[in-house]
């Protein structure tokens, strides 16, 4: 026979404060329902690391649908490490394979740059090259260097307008409406001394910065921009946003 | 060294005597708090009480409709098919 609801909290509550309850001991929550809790609480800890590491595919969805999402991807792939902040990582590919994304296309976009903005927040600062550091290279040699980014630094590029969704998608936001069909963005996520953030790239900056990941030179990757294409207010951009790092 | 190259390196020379501050940085958008308050590895201290539902609501969410920011994405649809 269970006890009431009340019974056992009273029963509970003596014998944590050190006077055995024989009750207790039997079988009164069956071992199913206690191993439930665990599970649950598995569960509701990995869901809550998701929604704090993509807080705008939360924001988008809203609190439950987000919910449903996080513990089918759960699921299908629990943490290889124990640092919750690093867990998530297949979360932006899971919601491209998932039904979500058929209706909202733009979905698993969110989540890469939730997941880029995490990375960055997550790595330290510095370290980009400043104009200073490359002063003393003589000029002819210039075109033949090969720079990449700093750590956390990132380009995440979407044909949906991610930078308006993502403002939209901010606590107090006075959007009223985002057009889809606005265009796509490329954004450059990066690393700054007290926070993430991001910038927003045209299509010959992105190409240029593409060109630098893929280890080309200055010279090979200015040549992956358009003609007419600014590259030094574009290098100068770069190198005071702090995110161009010697090669590795 | 071609007059392209010459350019090249004239652009990038220009690039590193700009003073820090023309450099512009364009529109950049903040993220204070991508972070994280509270987020700590094991999380013990306060979401116990959410964890300790017995009963098994796994898919109610799920198919529920997505009721966030997304009816402002004007050409997202909101529900199936």
């Amino acid at each position: 026979m269970p006890l009431a609801l009340r019974d056992l909290q009273r029963a509970f509550a003596a014998q944590l404060s050190a006077e055995a309850q024989p009750a207790l001991a039997a079988e009164i929550v069956p071992a199913s329902a206690r191993l439930r809790i665990h599970r649950h609480h598995m569960l509701d800890s990995l869901a809550s690391a998701l929604a704090a590491t993509f807080p705008t595919v939360q924001a988008v969805v809203g609190a439950d649908f987000f919910r449903g999402l996080a513990r089918a991807f759960i699921g299908q792939s629990l943490p290889s490490q124990p640092v919750l902040a690093e867990y998530g990582a297949g979360f932006p590919a899971f919601i491209a394979g998932n039904g979500a994304n058929r209706d909202l296309p733009y979905l698993a976009d969110v989540a890469r740059l939730d997941w880029a903005l995490n990375l960055a927040f997550h790595t330290p600062a510095g370290g980009g090259l400043a104009a200073a550091d490359l002063a003393t290279i003589p000029a002819d040699q210039l075109p033949s260097l090969r720079l990449g980014l700093t750590p956390g630094t990132v380009l995440v590029a979407s044909p949906y307008p991610l930078d308006r969704i993502w403002a939209a998608s901010q606590p107090e936001a006075a959007v009223d409406a985002v057009d889809l069909a606005a265009g796509g963005v490329r954004l450059l996520v990066l690393r700054r001394p007290d926070d993430a953030a991001f910038v927003s790239l045209s299509e010959a900056e992105a190409a240029f910065v593409g060109g630098l990941v893929d280890g080309l030179s200055l010279e090979e990757a200015a040549g992956r921009a358009e003609t007419g294409f600014d590259l030094s207010a574009c290098f100068s951009r770069l190198l005071g946003l702090g995110v161009l790092a010697a090669a590795q | 060294m071609t007059t392209t190259r010459l350019a090249i390196a004239s652009a990038l020379a220009a690039a590193l005597v700009l003073p820090a501050a023309t450099q512009a940085q364009g529109n950049m958008e903040r993220c204070y708090g991508v972070a994280k308050a509270g987020k700590n590895d094991c999380q013990t201290a306060k979401s116990s009480c959410a964890g300790t539902s017995k009963t098994d609501a796994q898919n109610d969410a799920w198919i529920s409709v997505p009721k966030g920011v997304c009816d402002k994405l004007v050409g997202g649809k909101t529900t199936a098919g």
